[in-house]
């Protein structure tokens, strides 16, 4: 067959893209790869900033020297994170959560989402009725602070793993893949074989949900990463704290009111310890799941599409 | 005394405070028969039948130089309060510099002194943070026996004090607390300061004579080297703060065009910088006091005169164009620009602010710029918007709780703090050594003690400065400066006593700082917020000429939004707020 009996759009995949962009084309790619790359460098440029600072000399930082590469380098804002013991600590938590929380979370939602997905399970509708409710309507903070107090769970890292364990979002998307991926004839087909729904749910929809685990873990890890607020509220023991509490009291807690002034020094070492502290500490909060990422989100595309079919 | 000049009005203090001491004797012993009855602790005092006080202080240390005439706290040997062991659940503010409360330095030294065992929890996170959970504790009735530097404002004190949350401790004072006792004899201000409209206590006191402090709102820096190379001296009025920042721009110091005369930043209010040329203005939220009549500065004919000198300042390109918006880091860029400061002066509470201070270096950048007088306005005006009572008193450092068993055990606790050992462990660290005799304080008078330069790098050593403590002035500026010295506390001391303080307003003129109830609190909020929203936004406008000062119709406007948003009913607030604080 000739190239030419062929409809064009055929016709331009047989000879191959690169030969025949009409100029049209040209000028569309050239768009897009301006807009991309410029969305690209407005996310890398701060990344290498912060990198870039952290490494720097304080005071070249705040002459306003540094602006892409490092300027006088130096890895003492690292050494000196090292000197205070709670952000050492903290960090060691917030892994810690951030593990545990990911683990135990994805667990209650698998166990949720499968039933949920099957159509034969009694009453699915008012099931998934009481959950949607609750993606709309809480008790609030004092109802909610009280039920913690009361389980015992106050000041202890249960506080901080159970009570927001499984998100609604993901108990959704994590059936929507359930429904598409595992057909009801794959179930029957696993009952004609005398397989029990455990059995079934254990050695055929596990291993079949490799994307969705992987999308769960990474969503919930990552939001206990970035969280604060429960710890802030329902933790008062230091050796607790996850390291965004901590990053808040140090970066946040900046402006300088005339009370900080009455002790100049106190206000000065404040002043010294965020300059120095600021940028390594950024890096420090941004690298794990900078780390985690590439290696699922290769599942994502798989994983998380809500409701669209995929091949 | 040779430097009665620079405290207000404390010879009258010593006066009233001897006069004062005697009948708060006998009030107090009053009141501590009254207390001891109902109080366990105080039983073997009220046998006797006589008045006086259970409690008594250690004798004082001798080792101990102070100047002559000397008003603040002294140096005791703490006694133990308790001999069984006794644990008070607090609640404190993490930190990072304090470190863990419980090996914190501070914390083991008072628990050895006291044999108070203190049991912490500590609160992450921002004030605002700190605060969220605070009323979350309080409302679910998580309530530990004290609060320690948890900043509850004044109306907060009193909404939970009336409701019997929070422990009346003005009895409890009159009983144990010795030190305090003393500190508010030194400072009679203290108790109306303290106290609540109901006239309780409902909060240990941090007392902190901050000398600087008080003209903080007026400060601005000019660059003394570069008024020397335009021949040029320090302004005086605002004609000359013009010709200085117009000989800026001209001589283009900086180079390269990049000269920026007069800077600011938007963590630091510009206007009472400029605006006490032509009238009283304390900042926000502008409230002054005119022959006990409670008004607000931002809507009189000298305002605009202020906005219209401004303006015609920005106009010229004399005031940064970010002066609004730029924040501290981008201003610390301006003052720490490699080869040459770009700014010549910028306004600010302190040197840190623009740029990095470094207190070993005698040429270091910082030391260029000095503290611009208040200006004398082209009628005369000319005030240092001084602060007699803010700064000084602070209400919350420690806040008893209803569910504390032993209150009178804790106030002594509390009391403890107020010694003067006490009082440089808890701020400074252990790092402290008492001056020689001939050693000489920031005031250039006899010093009290001296710290290890480099404690403030130190960690997990004290607690900050939120607990209770009394810094009087004289202990304060009795901090030893050794000759080769060069810290920046001696230099911030000496500008503002030589041009902020000769020219302070009457104190009458100051609104004092008020307490509200609940619903005064929550009406006065929302009418503050939004007066501040409007009077802040039109003053950058009018400076930036968005809104031009010399139109009638602008400046009526402007009179109308803010009437509008009701300065009246803000107003008749604030008076019987401020007759109740008077009465």
């Amino acid at each position: 067959m000739s190239a030419g009996t062929l409809p064009p759009d055929e016709q331009r995949l047989a000879v191959g893209a690169s030969i025949q962009d009409t100029r049209g084309d040209k000028i569309a790619m050239a768009c897009i790869y301006t807009a991309l790359g410029l969305f690209c460098l407005a996310i890398l440029y701060p990344l290498v900033y912060v990198l870039s600072a952290s490494v720097s000399n304080t005071r070249k930082v705040s002459a306003g020297e540094v602006w892409l590469w490092p300027v006088g380098f130096t890895l003492d804002a690292y050494r000196a994170i090292f000197d205070y013991k709670a952000i050492v600590s903290s960090f060691g938590n917030s892994v810690y959560y951030a593990v545990a929380g990911a683990l135990v979370a994805t667990v209650l939602t698998l166990l949720a989402a499968y039933p949920l997905s099957r159509k034969g399970l009694p009453g699915k509708g008012l099931i998934m009725g009481a959950f949607v409710f609750t993606m709309m309507f809480n008790g609030g903070l004092i109802p909610t602070y009280l039920v913690v107090d009361q389980l015992g769970l106050l000041n202890t890292r249960w506080a901080i793993i159970l009570p927001t364990a499984m998100a609604v979002w993901n108990v959704i998307i994590t059936r929507t893949y359930f429904m598409v991926t595992i057909p009801e004839e794959l179930v029957e087909a696993g009952k004609v074989d005398g397989c029990s729904d455990f059995s079934f749910f254990w050695r055929v929809v596990l291993p079949l949900s490799k994307p969705i685990i992987a999308v769960n873990l990474l969503f919930y890890a990552v939001g206990q990463w970035n969280s604060f607020f429960n710890a802030l509220i329902y933790l008062t023991n230091e050796h607790l704290f996850p390291l965004q509490v901590v990053l808040r009291q140090i970066l946040i807690q900046s402006k300088v009111d005339p009370s900080q002034m009455q002790d100049t020094s106190k206000l000065l070492q404040m002043q010294e310890l965020q300059q120095q502290l600021k940028y390594s500490l950024i890096v420090i909060g941004m690298i794990p799941p900078l780390l985690v990422y590439p290696f699922v989100q290769k599942h994502f595309v798989k994983g998380a599409m809500v409701g669209s079919l995929k091949g | 005394m040779p430097n009665d000049d620079a405290r207000p009005g404390v010879s009258r203090r010593s006066l009233i405070a001897g006069a004062l001491g005697l009948t708060a004797a006998t009030a107090g012993g009053g009141l501590l028969s009254g207390c001891s009855g109902k109080s366990n602790a105080g039983a073997a005092a009220a046998g006797a039948g006589e008045a006086a006080p259970s409690v008594t202080l250690g004798p004082k240390l001798a080792t101990v130089q102070y100047p002559e005439g000397y008003v603040g706290p002294v140096a005791r040997t703490l006694k133990p309060l308790t001999t069984e062991k006794v644990t008070f659940k607090i609640v404190v503010k993490q930190d990072v510099t304090i470190g863990d409360w419980k090996t914190n330095a501070f914390t083991k030294w008072l628990e050895q002194k006291t044999g108070v065992h203190i049991e912490w929890s500590q609160i992450g996170g921002t004030d605002d943070d700190v605060m969220t959970k605070v009323n979350a504790m309080i409302a679910a009735g998580d309530i530990p026996d004290a609060f320690l530097g948890i900043g509850f404002t004044r109306s907060q004190l009193f909404l939970y004090g009336a409701q019997g949350l929070f422990t009346d401790v003005g009895q409890h004072i009159d009983a144990y607390a010795l030190n305090l006792q003393g500190a508010m004899k030194d400072y009679p201000e203290t108790r109306k300061l303290i106290q609540a409209p109901d006239k309780k206590i409902y909060s240990f006191p941090g007392i902190n004579d901050c000398f600087h402090c008080r003209a903080i709102d007026g400060r601005g820096w000019l660059n003394v080297d570069w008024i020397k190379q335009v021949g040029l001296a320090m302004p005086k009025t605002t004609d000359e703060f013009r010709e200085v920042l117009r000989a800026f721009k001209k001589a283009d110091l900086a180079g390269n065009g990049k000269t920026i005369p007069f800077a600011g930043y938007n963590e630091a209010p510009i206007d009472p910088f400029f605006m006490n040329a032509f009238l009283y203005d304390p900042g926000e939220p502008w409230l002054v006091v005119k022959d006990g009549k409670v008004d607000v500065a931002f809507d009189k004919d000298e305002w605009r005169e202020g906005l219209k000198y401004v303006n015609g300042l920005y106009k010229e390109g004399l005031i940064s164009r970010d002066v609004f918006t730029a924040d501290g880091d981008q201003l610390k860029r301006y003052g720490n620009a490699p080869g040459k400061p770009l700014i010549g002066g910028a306004r600010s509470n302190y040197w840190g602010n623009f740029l990095d201070i470094d207190q070993k270096d005698p040429n270091a950048r910082w030391r260029q710029y000095e503290a611009c007088p208040p200006l004398k306005g082209p009628n005369g005006v000319q005030y240092a918007a001084w602060d007699y009572l803010t700064v000084g008193v602070e209400v919350a450092h420690l806040v008893i709780t209803k569910k504390c068993a032993k209150p009178d055990l804790l106030v002594q606790w509390a009391d403890a703090q107020y010694e003067l050992e006490a009082i440089l462990r808890g701020y400074g660290g252990p790092k402290f050594a008492w001056a020689k005799k001939g050693d000489l304080g920031i005031n250039g008078k006899q010093a009290v003690y001296g710290f290890d330069a480099t404690w403030n790098s130190q960690k997990n050593l004290n607690w900050g400065q939120d607990n209770p403590m009394y810094r009087s002035q004289d202990f304060r500026l009795g901090e030893r400066v050794l000759p080769g010295d060069l810290t920046f506390e001696k230099p911030l001391y000496e500008q503002t006593k030589e041009r902020f303080f000769p020219l302070k307003q009457p104190q009458e003129m100051q609104f004092p700082p008020v307490t509200l109830d609940q619903d005064q609190a929550a009406q006065e909020a929302e009418l503050k917020t939004n007066l501040k929203g409007e009077v802040n936004q039109s003053f950058a406008k009018f400076l930036t000429g968005q809104l031009d000062p010399n139109d009638d119709g602008a400046w009526n406007d402007y009179k109308d939004r803010v009437s509008k948003i009701g300065v009246k009913p803000y107003l008749e607030l604030q008076q019987a707020a401020y007759e109740t604080y008077n009465g």
